[in-house]
């Protein structure tokens, strides 16, 4: 595999401005994220240091094999939901190493609303356990919740994918053989109860821990009982008495310590092995991403030199270079696995469209792991285009990648919009992963392009109606549509709503493919085949 | 060292009334002599080295493992079962006595060791010394016991100070006063006697002289029991704790030629005297002037021998054995030569920073150094457990150089390199004995270890050598072994990432 | 995940802050380069930190491990959350009975205080004598179990101070 060779200048004036924009990007994206981590009410720290309770971060960092990355998922969920009192959608939710197997983390956080769920944080641990079950990821949930928020019961209660949803994943994911522990350290209370409840382990620390249907309050005003906590569903009564809890733990460092163990006891399930080299690091600086992604999204760039940046030693085997431009296809490897990359450089032609197809057929036959690098305006539109089939040959690209046996993962680098994105594999297509850039947008289309053909349709309907064009009417619709379409467009809002599972510095994109990519191993491939395509 | 097979071995099979390193010891002089070798044991140490060593092994009851191994009865009865011929005793235990040496003889065996009354007479230290005396050995001047104070002064300045004054009849330090002047005397005398009285009931005082910064030298000696005796040269012994030697050398350090040949002059002169028959020591202090007086003579194989032997490059059991089975002294005075300087050093289970007390636990891991010039006598296993049954000596490490400089430099080094862990012990304290300015100056005297013990205590380790043995500590945990180990790539590669 | 070790009275804290391309160690927050760490076993002879060969002797002993190294000899006690947790009051606060039986005898007394470990009452049930154990340390605050005397299962034989009171 030969080495791509970059052609960027980074002393140019596009470059440094392009790298202005985007550290300045980055640097908003860290601000937002350390707020949701770490700014809380001081009430709430307060309560939690009286308790002796450690930070659910702190817990986590214990619970991990030392040295070893943590890839947090959607760490910016939520962040436009609630007014922002749901930081993270009150959940932290990652994938690292404990006792030497790849874990799914999955925590409450009881510095807000005493760890309530949101509809958000159901659809967050909805999530985390797809992605548990999609990957046979083990699980280790850090329980310290009331429950849900019973303010937005409608919204996080009744439907298909809402609380339900997290205990019916938890029992499939104990018949697919995929264990899960729960180490106790607050009060669980109500659906937070059933978290130990359906955990195939449990562990609870003596004095703070509980789990409990219906907490004090509750029993007295139903049926007039005065019990406390430690009768009610403390530990000494749940490892002792009703076997709810397994373990005991004598401090929350116990607790841990005992949750290490128990997962050292686990079977270590065979990996589907995929082809894997040594691996290597990117011969070029990937921070020179910052400078080759433009400052303007409506600007072109070669997504060859991303690719560069993110793959070993920059190596890249090009699949039919000089066909089908727009999309470019080949193999590489991601800290050692070999993928197949397919990247946008411009509108979805037919021959790219077909390209991008047989390369996707190509891997699957190949167990290939496919990463796709989305920058992509859509297929290309137009009478010629039509004719020559551009509906059926892009429809092809999805059968193709709709219906891919091999893990499957995204990038969104800078735009997505239109049919673009469900041929590139976007949240519908259940890729494993699918990760943004802070820069990205996504929509049916862009901003301008919506209040363009808003402001066409109206004012051709006032021509119907046989007035005049109101222009400065026109001026407002096409502002308020422009503005309205920015805001949903934004990486912030897409991963506010978890249409995405986070979003990521562009400098971690090597790293998060790495742990995602490694992660999938984990389950086996599913059956070949296609349905029908239209030829 | 005599070895090889003897072509016509004066026993057939001896009975070692002992255990440990020292019957390890006498089993493999055994062997070399062709001479089959029988162990005894008391249950809980059924599994020992000095069993498995042996060529066969009794098994003997009692109490407790000590008071087993003190059964004569018992012991001399299975030497007879078994059909030894010989018993030899080792040093300890029933070594010095003469009850069991007068057992031994009337069951018809041989006792390799001197004769019943030699063991009875020096076991004594009353008679010792004035046999001692008797024959023109020093003995340190003294005021016998009395009640007539007046007459006690007298005598007491006579002799001239310091002096040391106790009560005759008890130990334990009462009334035990050190007298440096005349002016002194009478008021310490006068003290020690009510003190004698109100605590024994017997107003007696005593005194002797008393010698300042004593050295303890001590004369190996053989006897062909019928008057003829040699020494095998001297071996100083003032590096004690708790009354207690741990290092040993041969030959004494700076002590002057024609000294040497007096003190060891006057050791043969006293085993002729007593007809001495088989190995003995006879111990000396050495007062700063050079004066020096017996203080005992022990009638068996000392623990230190080796540093003898490792001078003279004999082998002591096997002289023990051939004198014991009635042969003559196979060399004359002349025919002994010393070469070089040899250095035992006591390993103990025991904690130096903490006054020297017993240590117990279990032998985890034993790596000794092996080299021609180094012995470690040893009867260790790992797995053993070290309790307060026995003596806390485990082992002894004895290091042979061209010079005394050359011996300490290779004992320093063979301690280093022993790795003896699962009981604390004196090693590294041992070190530091041998280390320090003083020894290499030879500037030797009991009270050694109590006049350096600042400068003898370990020193904090420094914090790159902390930070080693926590690294070498935790890569011994199979958990963090396992940590470093088990993580699956590309998490390894990746390492410590927050997204 | 932290190790600690005691050595001489004082907690030291080790971590792994990375394995490759070399194994980097941190004690108490300083970083080490371990090299030579064979994959097979632990390799103790050619190990070097921070380019030094590292020589020692070790063996594990029953609460740790025993390390020679430059011709000393270092106990190290491993602390584990259990037993941190257990001298912290952490525990639990009673002794209940595992099965019905009979109390053979009570060896504390209100006031006592306890080691985690050491028996507070021997029982005797279904011809099997047990001895039952102070779950951590503390102060024996109760005992329930009179000698001779019969209880049924999960009866509570003992209990200690709770840790604000003990």
């Amino acid at each position: 595999m030969s080495r791509l060779q970059s052609s960027i200048n980074t002393a140019s004036a596009d470059f440094r401005r392009n790298e202005a924009h985007n550290r300045r990007l980055v640097a908003e994206f860290r601000a937002k994220q350390e707020a949701a981590r770490h700014s809380r009410p001081q009430r709430d720290l307060d309560r939690l240091a009286r308790q002796q309770k450690m930070p659910q971060r702190k817990r986590i960092e214990m619970l991990l094999d030392p040295g070893t990355p943590f890839l947090e998922l959607s760490s910016l969920a939520a962040n436009m939901a609630y007014g922002g009192e749901s930081p993270s959608a009150s959940s932290i939710v990652g994938i690292g190493m404990v006792s030497g197997r790849e874990v799914m983390i999955r925590a409450d956080d009881p510095t807000v609303k005493g760890g309530a769920w949101y509809p958000l944080t159901v659809k967050k641990i909805v999530r985390a356990l797809d992605i548990a079950m999609e990957n046979r990821l083990p699980v280790v949930h850090l329980c310290d919740s009331a429950g849900g928020f019973l303010q937005l019961q409608s919204e996080l209660f009744p439907d298909r994918y809402m609380g339900g949803r997290i205990f019916r994943n938890q029992s499939l994911l104990s018949k697919m053989g995929v264990k899960q522990l729960a180490l106790v350290f607050g009060h669980c209370t109500a659906g937070g109860a059933y978290i130990p409840g359906l955990s195939d382990y449990s562990v609870i620390v003596r004095g703070t821990g509980a789990v409990f249907l219906g907490g004090p309050p509750l029993v007295k005003a139903a049926t007039g009982e005065d019990v406390t906590v430690e009768e009610l569903g403390g530990a000494e009564m749940h490892t002792s008495v009703s076997g709810t809890c397994d373990y005991p733990a004598d401090s929350e460092e116990h607790a841990i310590e005992i949750g290490r163990d128990i997962v050292s006891q686990w079977d270590r399930l065979p990996r589907w092995e995929a082809q894997r080299e040594t691996p290597e690091e990117p011969f070029y600086d990937p921070a020179e991403i910052y400078g080759i992604v433009p400052d303007d999204i409506k600007k072109a760039f070669d997504m060859r030199e991303i690719i560069a940046r993110i793959v070993d030693g920059s190596r890249f085997h090009e699949y039919k270079p000089n066909y089908g431009t727009t999309l470019v296809c080949g193999f590489a490897n991601i800290w050692g696995f070999k993928v197949g990359i397919l990247a946008n450089n411009g509108v979805l032609f037919n021959d790219s469209s077909i390209k991008g197809a047989h390369f996707i057929e190509l891997c699957n036959q190949n167990n290939t792991p496919l990463v796709f690098l989305q920058n992509i305006t859509g297929y290309m539109v137009g009478r010629e285009y039509e004719r020559r089939g551009i509906t059926k040959d892009g429809a092809k690209m999805i059968m193709a990648q709709s219906c891919s046996r091999v893990p499957k993962f995204t990038v969104m680098c800078n735009g997505s919009f239109g049919a673009g994105n469900y041929g590139m594999c976007g949240r519908a297509f259940d890729g494993r992963f699918l990760f943004s850039w802070p820069n990205h947008q996504i929509g049916v289309m862009g901003g301008d392009q919506a209040a363009n053909t808003l402001a066409e349709v109206k004012a051709n309907q006032m021509k119907r109606n046989g007035g005049a064009v109101d222009q400065s009417e026109i001026d407002r619709l096409w502002e308020e549509t422009r503005k309205a379409y920015q805001e949903q467009l934004s990486a912030y809002h897409s991963t506010s709503e978890l249409w995405d599972d986070g979003i990521i510095d562009p400098l971690d994109t090597r790293n998060a493919l790495g742990v995602a990519i490694s992660a999938s191993l984990n389950a086996p491939l599913g059956p070949p085949g296609y349905g029908v395509f239209r030829f | 060292m005599m070895t090889g097979q003897d072509d016509n071995p004066p026993f057939r099979k001896v009975l070692i009334a002992n255990r440990g390193e020292i019957a390890c010891r006498v089993i493999r002089t055994l062997r070399e002599m062709g001479i089959a070798s029988v162990a005894i044991h008391h249950p809980v140490e059924a599994r020992a080295r000095h069993v498995r060593e042996a060529d066969e092994a009794v098994e003997i009851s009692g109490e407790t493992p000590v008071s087993a191994h003190l059964d004569i009865g018992q012991i001399v009865g299975a030497a007879r079962a078994v059909g030894a011929d010989a018993i030899h005793p080792g040093y300890g235990f029933l070594s010095e006595n003469a009850r069991f040496a007068r057992a031994v003889d009337e069951a018809g065996l041989t006792f390799i060791g001197p004769d019943a009354e030699t063991i009875a007479l020096m076991g004594d230290k009353i008679s010792a010394r004035q046999f001692a005396a008797d024959y023109g050995v020093p003995v340190a001047p003294s005021v016998m016991p009395t009640e007539d104070l007046a007459e006690f002064t007298r005598q007491a300045t006579a002799i001239g100070f310091p002096l040391l004054i106790k009560a005759a009849a008890g130990g334990g330090g009462k009334g035990m006063s050190i007298v440096r002047s005349a002016e002194e005397l009478e008021g310490a005398a006068r003290h020690a006697a009510s003190e004698a009285q109100r605590y024994f009931g017997d107003g007696r005082v005593y005194a002797e002289l008393f010698v300042e910064r004593p050295r303890h030298i001590e004369v190996q000696v053989f006897g062909d029991g019928k008057g003829g005796a040699i020494h095998l040269f001297e071996r100083e012994c003032s590096v004690q704790r708790r009354f207690q030697k741990i290092i040993e050398e041969a030959p004494a350090a700076n002590l002057p030629a024609a000294l040497r040949d007096e003190i060891c002059a006057s050791a043969v002169r006293l085993a002729a005297a007593a007809n001495y028959r088989n190995a003995g020591t006879v111990e000396y202090i050495l007062g700063a002037d050079g004066r020096f007086f017996f203080l005992e003579m022990n009638t068996r194989l000392q623990v230190e021998h080796p540093v003898t032997e490792m001078i003279t490059g004999l082998d002591l059991v096997r002289l023990q054995i051939e004198i014991a089975a009635g042969r003559d002294l196979p060399f004359a005075q002349d025919d002994v030569t010393a070469n070089g300087h040899a250095i035992e050093c006591r390993i103990c289970a025991e904690d130096p920073e903490r006054d020297f007390l017993p240590e117990t636990g279990t032998i985890l891991h034993l790596d000794a150094p092996q080299a021609a010039y180094l012995r470690f006598e040893n009867a260790l296993d790992r797995g053993q457990r070290v309790t307060a049954d026995f003596d806390p000596m485990l082992a002894k490490l004895v290091a042979h150089g061209p010079d005394r400089a050359g011996a300490t430099r290779r004992a320093i080094a063979a301690l280093h390199d022993l790795a003896l862990l699962g009981v604390k012990t004196n090693i590294d304290y041992l070190a530091r004995v041998l280390g320090h300015p003083a020894f290499a100056a030879g500037d030797l005297h009991t009270g050694f270890v109590v006049q350096h013990k600042a400068a003898l205590a370990a020193a904090e380790p420094d914090e790159a050598t902390r930070d080693k043995v926590l690294i070498a500590a935790a890569l011994g945990l199979r958990d963090f072994r396992d940590l470093i180990l088990g993580v699956p790539e590309p998490h390894a590669s990746i390492g410590l990432w927050r997204n | 995940m932290v190790l600690k070790l005691d050595l001489d009275g004082t907690v030291h804290h080790l971590t792994i802050l990375a394995r490759r391309p070399h194994l980097v160690v941190s004690v108490d927050g300083r970083r080490h380069v371990v090299q030579g760490l064979d994959e097979a076993g632990d390799g103790s002879r050619q190990l070097t930190v921070d380019g030094e060969p590292l020589a020692f002797a070790r063996a594990g002993s029953a609460d740790g491990v025993i390390v020679r190294l430059d011709g000393r000899s270092f106990a190290l006690r491993r602390l584990d959350a259990a037993a941190e947790a257990s001298a912290a009051g952490g525990g639990a606060n009673v002794v209940r009975a595992p099965m019905p039986g009979t109390v053979i005898v009570v060896h504390k007394r209100v006031g006592d205080s306890v080691q985690r470990g050491e028996t507070i009452v021997t029982i005797e049930s279904m011809k099997l004598q047990m001895k039952l154990d102070a779950p951590r340390d503390g102060e024996i605050a109760e005992i329930a179990a009179r000698e001779g005397e019969g209880f049924d299962k999960d009866a509570v034989l003992a209990r200690l101070a709770a840790p604000a009171e003990g």
